[in-house]
């Protein structure tokens, strides 16, 4: 009986050998193969992560400057005061140094997916706004398209970081419920007022979004050295 | 267990029939490869295996990393045939996907290799495009500008990605082509490329982490035949100097004999008056002297007629070199206090070429002073050491107004003289203005040479210092501060001054003969002294009488016994050395007595 089970078991498998799915070692590009997948270095992903806030943040420096230059086409002058029309500070900015030596690595990685998950609606709507204008110059246009898609892709980047720094599965903030309404005005002035607060208030915390990247990096890869501030 | 057995004897059997009838499952895919064009999307390209004779459908299965959930190809169909496409909403930069094929038919199915994805090191750029090669002219040649735009789907605008480009370059013919890396730019120039010809040129691009694109279509360009320009240069130079040189040639070819006579001027033949070349070509030698003798010569007159007129140069008060052929005494010089102007004269009875305050203070001073004195006195002119205050050169005002009349010798037989004097009688010239003249050239030393001339008749009209008359070299060194070169001339003795000219003023320049060893055939020389102006001849010629009446030792060392009033004797053609130093300074004598000036001439 057990011979014949064996032998059962041989041939079944000799038969089905073709058809077996052989999990063969995959050769990661640069990491140690432990089990059948390889993940992304933090390294690299921190890398990238800084990239796309530092492009996220130049590109929205030039869709500012256009909308400026629309405005002033337009013959508008929009004095927007100073952090008025941005939006609720969420997250504090640490301001000294010492502040800064004391925030951690979480908090830093839970303040950018905030700031991100924050303004990847407002700036649909924007997009969908100035396809509106009569006359918005495309470039603003495509840039606009261009920070939107990066944004998203970059939240996606903060959610692989923090579960690769801090193993937490994935965090999807409820979202501040303060979301801001569809803003629909028939108000030609309101609608460019808002658009613009919302570029111009988006380049102010891209650039938070890069500093608090680059000072992630820096604490995560080079430990030691990081003289960041 | 039955059961089992059976079913697995069944399917052994099926798997036999199928084979038998050439059908089976299919063979495993193959994942070729997974690209991204612009780090946004990406497509993954498999190849089939066997189909197993049976169709065959294929499908792609992906798992993110570090998720189990497996989710199948969005797109088959945008990237073509055994192709996946990623599109943007697929595509995330932050994890690794995990690729595999099935290939399934009626038969089973196969399962390729899995294949883990990272997107942004999968780059592969599509081409660039608008590739141009134009070719530009410029002064140092024309190049080709190949210029280029970079692929469109790549966003290098943002900074997303930063591409490299390259090109190559080939003639149709060539084997290999020649790359060019381009950097970041998006054209290029090409240099030295072949006249005349017809290349090649394509470009790719790479983002700094990816793969090469793949080769442009291939830009045709051709170049223009031109000359390179160095080249044409050494043409247009080369025809320039051949033509030169041809013309150069064919002056010289016409001034043939005019350039013959300016590169190798004839020597001179004897120009004698009377002589006949063609006569002694002829070899009758005898008749040819004969027109050479002429009558009546040496003259026989009485010497009253003859004047003998010295030059009388003055250094300075101190010096005084007199000749004055009138008085010539035959006392020798005697030392003279420095006040006395009149030093020559005095001693030497009067006009005598001696520095008698030279020769004083000579002979206290250092021993080339000596030697100086002791030529001095054989001297005529008196050159200065310190001592003597300084010889000015060519003190006028100092000398006191005498007449000086210089000797100078020149052979008047000779054709060939160098300098006629203009004036009969330059009783006055002054030799410091000589000196004057002559000093100020920077000749420390001039010496004034006297040539022996044979004027026999003469010597007891001349009042001559015995003892400078025994040397029969002229030494007059104006420079006093020069006394090394004092110091020399003994030992060379003599330095010898040769006129150099007579300046329109009629003043005798004189100028050294420096170099002792100048005349070969100056071993010649006779003790006497031709200090003394015979006479100066219709033509212009001073002819320096030699005075024989006294004839001093050979030796300058001996030149201060000249007091002791050697007796005078006739001239007579005596060669000898008066110094040893100076082989060479003696005057060549002719077989009248007449010195040849010309050989005594510096030949410098």
């Amino acid at each position: 009986m057990k011979k014949a089970t064996v032998l059962q078991v041989c041939v079944a498998f000799v038969l089905c050998s073709q058809q077996a799915v052989t999990g063969s070692p995959v050769d990661c590009p640069d990491q140690d193969t432990a089990g059948t997948s390889c993940t992304i270095s933090l390294e690299k992903l921190l890398e990238r992560a800084v990239q796309h806030a530092d492009l996220i943040y130049r590109i929205s420096e030039e869709s500012k400057l256009l909308f400026d230059e629309m405005l002033i086409s337009f013959g508008m002058n929009l004095h927007i005061p100073e952090g008025t029309m941005c939006a609720p500070k969420t997250v504090p900015v640490p301001m000294s140094r010492n502040e800064i030596q004391q925030i951690s690595d979480k908090w830093i990685l839970h303040s950018i997916l905030i700031l991100v998950q924050f303004w990847i609606d407002p700036l649909v709507e924007v997009q969908a706004s100035l396809e509106n204008y009569k006359s918005a110059p495309s470039a603003l246009l495509t840039r606009n398209k261009w920070i939107s898609t990066k944004l998203m892709s970059l939240e996606q980047g903060v959610l692989v970081l923090i579960r690769q720094i801090l193993g937490e599965g994935g965090l999807l903030l409820g979202g501040p419920e303060e979301k801001s309404d569809r803003f629909v005005s028939s108000d030609m002035l309101e609608t460019v007022r808002r658009d613009y607060s919302v570029i111009y208030c988006f380049r102010k915390d891209a650039h938070k979004m890069q500093t608090f990247l680059k000072l992630l990096k820096c604490r995560q890869i080079d430990k030691e050295n990081c003289s960041y501030f | 267990m039955k059961n089992s057995g059976a079913v697995l004897i069944l399917t052994f059997i099926t798997k036999l029939i199928s084979q038998a009838a050439g059908v089976s499952p299919p063979g495993k895919p193959r994942l070729t490869s997974c690209r991204s064009p612009e780090k946004e999307t990406f497509t993954c390209r498999w190849e089939p295996g066997d189909d197993g004779g049976l169709p065959t459908t294929y499908a792609l299965y992906y798992r993110l990393e570090n998720s189990e959930t497996v989710y199948e190809c969005p797109d088959y169909r945008t990237a073509g045939e055994n192709s996946c496409f990623f599109n943007k909403n697929d595509t995330s930069l932050w994890v690794n996907y995990n690729i595999t094929v099935v290939a399934t038919n009626a038969l089973g199915k196969n399962i390729s290799d899995p294949v883990e994805v990272d997107v942004a090191y999968i780059v592969q750029p599509n081409t660039p495009e608008n590739v141009t090669a134009v070719v530009v002219d410029d002064d140092q040649g024309p190049f080709v500008k190949v210029s280029w735009e970079k692929p469109r789907t790549a966003d290098t605008r943002s900074g997303w990605i930063t591409l490299l480009y390259q090109l190559r370059v080939k003639q149709e013919k060539d084997k290999e082509w020649e790359e060019y890396d381009a950097g970041r730019q998006k054209s290029y120039r090409v240099f030295s490329l072949h006249p005349d010809k017809e290349f090649m040129v394509q470009v790719r691009c790479k983002p700094d982490h990816g793969f090469w694109s793949e080769w442009t279509q291939t830009t045709y360009v051709k170049m223009p035949n031109y000359i390179p320009r160095e080249r044409s240069l050494w043409i247009i130079i080369t025809i320039f100097s051949v033509f030169i040189v041809l013309i150069l040639t064919w002056t010289l070819n016409v001034k043939r004999n005019s350039v013959k006579l300016c590169l190798l001027p004839p020597v001179p033949g004897p120009k004698i008056k009377g002589f006949d070349k063609q006569l002694l070509k002829n070899g009758m030698s005898e008749e040819v002297f004969n027109s050479l003798v002429i009558q009546g010569f040496p003259p026989t007159t009485d010497y009253e007629n003859l004047l003998v007129e010295y030059l009388e140069v003055y250094d300075n008060e101190e010096q005084e070199l007199v000749l004055d052929g009138k008085d010539l005494s035959e006392d020798c010089i005697k030392s003279k206090s420095p006040s006395d102007c009149d030093s020559g004269r005095g001693s030497c009875d009067s006009r005598t070429l001696l520095l008698e305050k030279c020769i004083d203070g000579r002979e206290g001073s250092g021993s080339d002073q000596h030697h100086y004195s002791q030529h001095g006195e054989t001297s005529w002119a008196s050159t200065e050491s310190s001592e003597c205050q300084g010889l000015e050169p060519g003190s006028p005002e100092s000398s006191d107004g005498r007449v000086k009349t210089w000797p100078v010798v020149f052979s008047s037989p000779q054709p060939h003289h160098h300098y006629q004097v203009g004036a009969v009688k330059p009783v006055y010239h002054s030799v410091p203005e000589i000196l004057n003249h002559s000093s100020p050239h920077a000749m420390p030393i001039n010496y004034h040479q006297l040539h022996h001339q044979d004027i026999p008749q003469q010597e007891g009209r001349f009042s001559k210092p015995v003892c400078r008359h025994s040397q029969s070299y002229n030494q007059f060194n104006l420079d006093g501060v020069d006394t090394h070169a004092l110091g020399v001339s003994p030992s060379r003795s003599l330095e010898y001054v040769e006129v150099q000219r007579v300046n329109p003023e009629n003043i005798l320049l004189l100028r050294p003969l420096s170099d002792p060893n100048h005349e070969p055939e100056g071993s010649d020389y006779s003790g006497e002294d031709y200090s003394k102006v015979k006479e100066v001849t219709s033509n212009n010629i001073l002819l320096l009488q030699k005075d024989t009446s006294h004839q001093c030792v050979d030796d300058y060392s001996q030149a201060d016994q000249c007091t002791t009033q050697q007796p005078p004797h006739p001239c007579k053609p005596v060669v000898h050395q008066s110094n040893s130093g100076m082989p060479q300074e003696g005057m060549w004598v002719t077989g009248n007595g007449y010195v040849d000036s010309t050989v005594l001439m510096p030949s410098y």
